[in-house]
């Protein structure tokens, strides 16, 4: 009875070593598996900053998509003055005008969305289900809105945003464009990728 | 009231829960035959009770299975099959993809294990006469499953698309050139091309990833079924359904599950593991057995290796192949060669009804069957051990004779087996048949007779050695060194050779040296710090300078011993009958300037005469060179270790990582071998 008793004792203790050691070890054996599915050393070489001579655009002018930051297209946009004004004629219209949300680097969460007022910089992808939105820059009514004031449309949703990469209500996006880290070497070198935080 | 109300509550929950999973199963079962299946092949399937060692290795086939299907799905997500992108993409997962370095190891390793696993099976079955009636189908399948195996092999091991893929494949894929008539033409079609090509390799993928593993698992299936059907032999040979108890099981069965799965089978497969990671960790190349160095060069089609060996496990075939030099009837040899070849394989299939003995174990047959299995072992050993060889004519001459031996072990079976004089089989199965020292003698034995032969007939070669090489030490944890390598190798070999499946930000890190350093001071053609180490020189233009193009240095630590480099880095003297007025006296009219003469200085061969540069005795002339003979050794030790650190960054890593997971696999294998013999009580 007693050699029963603890034999069961015995049992209990081995099945439940072995389960845990066996478990650890299936859970081991899933590391390379899943880690393997992270960016590779050439992902992240791609995703290496960018930097990109901005000294030959014009006001009212957008580069892009070409300049590429970690494979996804980027849009610059030279505003004007008379786009300046624009961006803040009407706030109700946004659905977050002010950046609360954390879509951008703390320098760029101020009115304008950017470093310094007359360059936008954007990662061109819609936060909604990320297709890249078209730039209307002109500051005239289209087809999709009437009172446009400049911006970028989404062909795949509709989503609308306006020249600082923030969007409209009603748009199926809930969220802003992101604004990605970056920085300027001189006046005419931007680069996309670093800034204070991560150089 | 109120606590009594939340007991209850509280104690019915897991009761309904379990009566609904009760019920789901219930629902499924009568939709879908889980829990009658479950019980025909697993808790109700009545296996002999005496199985030994041998019967591990059908269920380590399993384990390599689902091993080599999960990895070789995980490798296909990195690897490119082309011809162009295959050899880099290989080294792109060996280097830029997280583990997977591992992922390939466990992937190449477990293809010879699945070899070893699966011979040392079939040899079971050899034994104790597993495929003898009622069992003949399962060994038919389990043929099948081996031919589909080979192929699986073969074309696994062109995806690599190095040297000996590329070669290997041209040499196997020939063999059809050598079917009378048609052979040409239907070589042409299985290449897709005139010569073993992109298209190849292309089909060949399609094949090894696809094609082939939906056959494999299918046989295995067929194998498994045609196994329950008829049930478990065991090393007795006898049939444990005769002997049945009262409740209809049988008296000298196990049920599979759980003891064999759990109390039996768990511990091996653990001990298993540890081995099979002992050498994905700490040897995957196995002394180029299981990974061929040659192959760590990419493929083309211009040039031949010097040797062109096959993988181990088709080396007894491969010897056969090339043991027939006889042309017969008409026909050449080669057709013949591949004839015997073939025919090695396919009178396996029929080995069930070449058997006529009255028993199935080997315990119980007579002498001349054991006499036949011990020499028909032999001679696939020293088959494959030939195969491994260059060719002599003893060897040759040992090869024709080992392959009539193979060959007479089927032929003579029916006679044999019938004259023979068998004992009779017991009743009930029993234990253990051969006591210790007799195991240990016939392993002596077998040795000995393998050995002796092939002792015999590779005396008269043993003069074909090479040069003295001269050692050199690396070692990963000396950053020092490998820091200086670096340097040295930026500045003296970057601008000719490339590294160009190693990148900079690996470099540094692996170094220990700042990013920005690297920048700074190591490159010098712009290149951002996670590039490639690729030079700024056309290949054009080196290949009018030097008449080839200086190789990729990459994977040359690998390909080459840090002994062979150091050596021939050390190897240059002045010759001015050559084009750079230097010869080398470990690689003669080598086509590469010694760049390292600024710092090593005037060299000269004392050759006595001897016009052989290997026969050199070197002198430094002193006074020349920016550094002493002493301080030029280090420098040249220094981009060694460097150059096989690159071969292989992951090296040092790979084993650290190693030793935890066999600590691991150790604590594993103790706790399931303490559990399985705790349990197994039950049962005796």
């Amino acid at each position: 009875m007693t050699d029963d008793s603890k034999n069961a004792g015995r049992r209990r203790f081995l099945v439940g070593s072995t389960s845990v050691v066996g478990a650890v070890g299936v859970v081991g054996a899933a590391v390379p598996f899943v880690g393997s599915w992270n960016p590779s050393a050439k992902a992240r070489a791609a995703g290496a900053p960018v930097r990109i001579d901005i000294s030959r655009l014009q006001d009212g002018e957008m580069l892009g998509p070409i300049p590429a930051w970690r494979g996804r297209p980027i849009f610059i946009v030279k505003r004007s003055d008379e786009i300046l004004s624009a961006l803040n004629e009407d706030p109700d219209r946004l659905t977050d005008p002010n950046s609360e949300e954390l879509e951008q680097p703390g320098y760029a969460q101020n009115e304008y969305r950017s470093r310094t007022p007359d360059v936008m910089v954007l990662v061109g992808l819609c936060p909604h289900l990320f297709c890249s939105p078209t730039p209307h820059i002109e500051l005239k009514p289209e087809p999709f809105d009437t009172e446009w004031r400049g911006g970028f449309f989404c062909p795949c949703h509709g989503s609308r945003f306006d020249l600082a990469g923030r969007v409209y209500s009603g748009s199926p996006s809930s969220r802003n464009m992101e604004v990605p880290p970056y920085s300027f070497e001189g006046n005419d070198v931007l680069v996309i990728g670093i800034d204070e935080d991560n150089a | 009231m109120n606590d009594t109300n939340n007991n209850a509550s509280d104690s019915a929950k897991p009761g309904r829960f379990m009566g609904a999973m009760i019920g789901l199963v219930g629902w499924t079962d009568a939709r879908l035959p889980i829990v009658r299946t479950w019980k025909t092949h697993m808790s109700e399937y009545y296996a002999p009770k005496n199985f030994n060692f041998w019967y591990y290795f059908g269920i380590l086939s399993m384990v390599v299975l689902v091993i080599q299907l999960v990895t070789g799905v995980w490798l296909t997500m990195n690897y490119t099959p082309s011809a162009e992108a295959a050899f880099a993409s290989v080294e792109y997962i060996m280097r830029d993809v997280e583990w997977g370095w591992l992922l390939r190891y466990l992937h190449s390793t477990g293809a010879s294990a699945f070899f070893v696993v699966v011979y040392i099976h079939m040899f079971r079955g050899l034994m104790y006469g597993s495929y003898k009636k009622p069992r003949e189908l399962i060994w038919v399948f389990g043929m099948a499953i081996y031919l589909v195996l080979m192929m699986e092999g073969f074309m696994g091991y062109v995806l690599p698309w190095g040297q000996l893929s590329y070669w290997g494949a041209n040499v196997i894929v020939s063999l059809a050139g050598a079917i009378p008539v048609i052979g040409d033409d239907l070589l042409v079609w299985v290449r897709g091309d005139y010569l073993i090509s992109g298209a190849t390799l292309n089909r060949f993928f399609a094949l090894h990833v696809v094609a082939l593993p939906i056959v494999l698992i299918a046989l295995v299936v067929l194998h498994l079924l045609a196994l329950h059907e008829v049930g478990s032999n065991n090393p007795d040979g006898i049939d444990i359904k005769k002997n049945k108890g009262p409740d209809g099981i049988p008296v000298d069965g196990v049920p599979f599950h759980p003891y064999y799965t759990m109390y039996h089978d768990l511990p091996g497969v653990v001990l298993f593991l540890f081995v099979f990671c002992a050498i994905v960790f700490f040897a995957p190349e196995m002394g180029g057995y299981f990974l061929e160095l040659s192959n760590f060069q990419e493929a083309n089609s211009l040039k031949t290796p010097e040797h062109v060996p096959p993988v181990w496990y088709f080396t007894p075939f491969y010897s056969m192949l090339r043991a027939v030099t006889y042309p017969l009837l008409g026909i050449d040899a080669k057709f013949w060669g591949m004839l015997v070849m073939f025919g090695a394989i396919a009178i396996l299939f029929v080995l069930p009804w070449l058997d006529k003995s009255p028993v199935k174990s080997m315990r119980y047959k007579g002498t001349y069957s054991r006499v036949a299995l011990l020499l028909f072992v032999v001679s696939f050993l020293i088959l494959g051990v030939l195969g491994t060889q260059s060719v002599s004519p003893g060897k040759t001459l040992l090869a024709q004779i080992m392959t009539i031996v193979y060959f007479a072990f089927f032929f003579a079976m029916p006679w044999y087996t019938r004259k023979e004089k068998t004992a009779q089989p017991p009743e009930r199965v029993t234990g253990r048949f051969i006591t210790i020292p007799q195991l240990i003698g016939s392993i002596l034995l077998l040795i000995f007779l393998v050995v002796v032969p092939l002792m015999l007939t590779s005396t008269a070669e043993a003069a074909e050695a090479n040069v003295d090489l001269e050692h050199v030490e690396t070692d990963f944890d000396d950053k020092g060194s490998l820091q200086r390598g670096f340097k040295t190798y930026m500045n003296y070999c970057a601008s000719c050779h490339e590294l160009s499946y190693q990148r900079y930000a690996r470099t540094a890190e692996d170094l220990e040296i700042p990013e920005e350093v690297v920048v700074e001071n190591l490159i010098f053609d712009g290149s951002l710090i996670g590039d490639l180490i690729v030079n700024a020189m056309a290949n054009e233009d080196s290949q009018g300078w030097f008449g080839a193009a200086p190789p990729d240095l990459t994977l040359v630590g690998r390909v080459r011993t840090p002994d062979w480099l150091y050596s021939y880095l050390k190897g240059f003297y002045a010759d001015d009958t050559k084009t750079f007025g230097t010869n080398n006296k470990i690689f003669a009219n080598v086509a590469m300037p010694n760049v390292l003469h600024e710092l090593q200085g005037d060299v000269v061969c004392d050759s006595h005469g001897d016009p052989d540069p290997s026969r050199c005795e070197l002198q430094h002339v002193e006074g020349t060179g920016a550094q002493s003979p002493a301080e030029f050794d280090a420098t040249v030790a220094d981009l060694v270790n460097f150059l096989y650190y690159v071969g292989e960054p992951i090296r040092s890593r790979r084993q650290e990582i190693g030793l935890w997971v066999l600590v691991f696999l150790g604590i594993l294998y103790v706790l399931t071998t303490l559990l399985g013999r705790e349990f197994s009580k039950d049962y005796h």
